[in-house]
């Protein structure tokens, strides 16, 4: 804690104004001893007129105000939505990459059958990608269009 | 005991006190604002000019603190926790300036100068003031205002400036022999 007498020396010394009783304690005490060393300088630093400087218009400050407070409000409501399309493009990532990996063998073949030799070997009877590889497909394309629409949307 | 221009109520003082028993908080609407803000700008821009050396440094970080004040939804109890939130706001704000522009300290220094010869060519005795006030550390001239022209306790500057408050009795009494030094070294000790 501070001295108690701390802020009436620090008066006493800013308006040279003492009493016997604080002279004493000054004499006695160092902390009121610099304070009142410094008080009367800072008072007179403290009365340097500053009425020159026009201060920013309060109804200027208070329109800024509304305007960052409107893009901070936008910033912090859109941050969950911002962190569930993370997550999503994680997701859909991930599974493209599980998928392609998973498969990468019979999608390579598939792709072979496109070609002359491909489609001669499949009409003898080749072992193919199953129905529900595609459906994965489409269910994982469609996740991907809704994203980059949402994106996009969102965007705008 | 300070000056007209310096009149704001000290800045923890109770005057005008709004402290409301019950019921949710007045939300601050653009009138109750802008009187707040006449009341305190003033006090508030000359702490930051004289911790800054730099007028338009001052002015940034006063709107700064506005604008955080505004964010942070101020409807608070009194006015005495709106002018305490203002000040410590404001120098944490100024202290920040202060390490962001850490490497650009020759910058600062001609900042304060060109507030000193702006004061020059005012007044002598004023140029003479800001030099010296210049030569203190951020925060002991945060210290210094606080506890003399604000008349803040040092709980409240120790809240302000992140620190202990018997960290304060310590650093103010550093900051009071530092400026008694400097006054000494100019020949203006008391």
């Amino acid at each position: 804690m501070n001295c108690a007498h701390e802020p009436n020396v620090v008066h006493a010394a800013a308006e040279d104004r003492w009493t016997e009783s604080l002279r004493a304690h000054v004499a006695d005490c160092a902390d009121c001893a610099a304070a009142a060393a410094a008080a009367p300088w800072m008072s007179r630093f403290a009365r340097i007129s500053d009425r020159e400087h026009i201060l920013p218009d309060p109804s200027i400050v208070w329109l800024k105000a509304q305007l960052l407070k409107g893009s901070f409000d936008v910033a912090r409501v859109s941050r969950p939505i911002t962190i569930a399309q993370l997550i999503a493009y994680s997701i859909v990532a991930g599974g493209w990459a599980a998928i392609l990996m998973w498969k990468w063998k019979a999608i390579q073949a598939w792709i072979g059958n496109f070609s002359p030799s491909g489609i001669v070997h499949n009409a003898a009877g080749a072992q193919t990608l199953s129905l529900s590889f595609f459906g994965i497909v489409f269910v994982l394309a469609s996740m991907t269009v809704m994203l980059a629409l949402h994106t996009i949307l969102a965007e705008d | 005991m300070f000056a007209a221009d310096m009149s704001l109520p000290a800045l923890f003082a109770t005057s005008e006190p709004q402290t409301r028993t019950g019921g949710s908080p007045r939300p601050m609407d653009e009138a109750r604002f802008e009187a707040f803000y006449r009341r305190t700008a003033g006090g508030l821009w000359s702490y930051l000019f004289r911790l800054t050396g730099n007028e338009t440094a001052a002015d940034d970080l006063l709107q700064k603190t506005f604008f955080r004040f505004l964010r942070a939804n101020p409807a608070l109890a009194s006015e005495e926790h709106m002018r305490r939130w203002i000040f410590r706001t404001a120098t944490n704000l100024a202290l920040d300036y202060f390490r962001e522009t850490k490497r650009e300290r020759a910058k600062i220094a001609e900042a304060i100068s060109d507030a000193v010869s702006l004061f020059e060519t005012r007044d002598t005795l004023r140029h003479d003031m800001m030099k010296i006030f210049g030569e203190l550390k951020p925060r002991e001239r945060a210290l210094l205002w606080l506890a003399h022209v604000e008349e803040a306790d040092h709980e409240d500057i120790g809240e302000a400036l992140g620190v202990k408050a018997k960290s304060v009795k310590v650093l103010l009494f550093r900051a009071r022999k530092r400026l008694g030094e400097l006054l000494t070294k100019k020949g203006l000790a008391p």
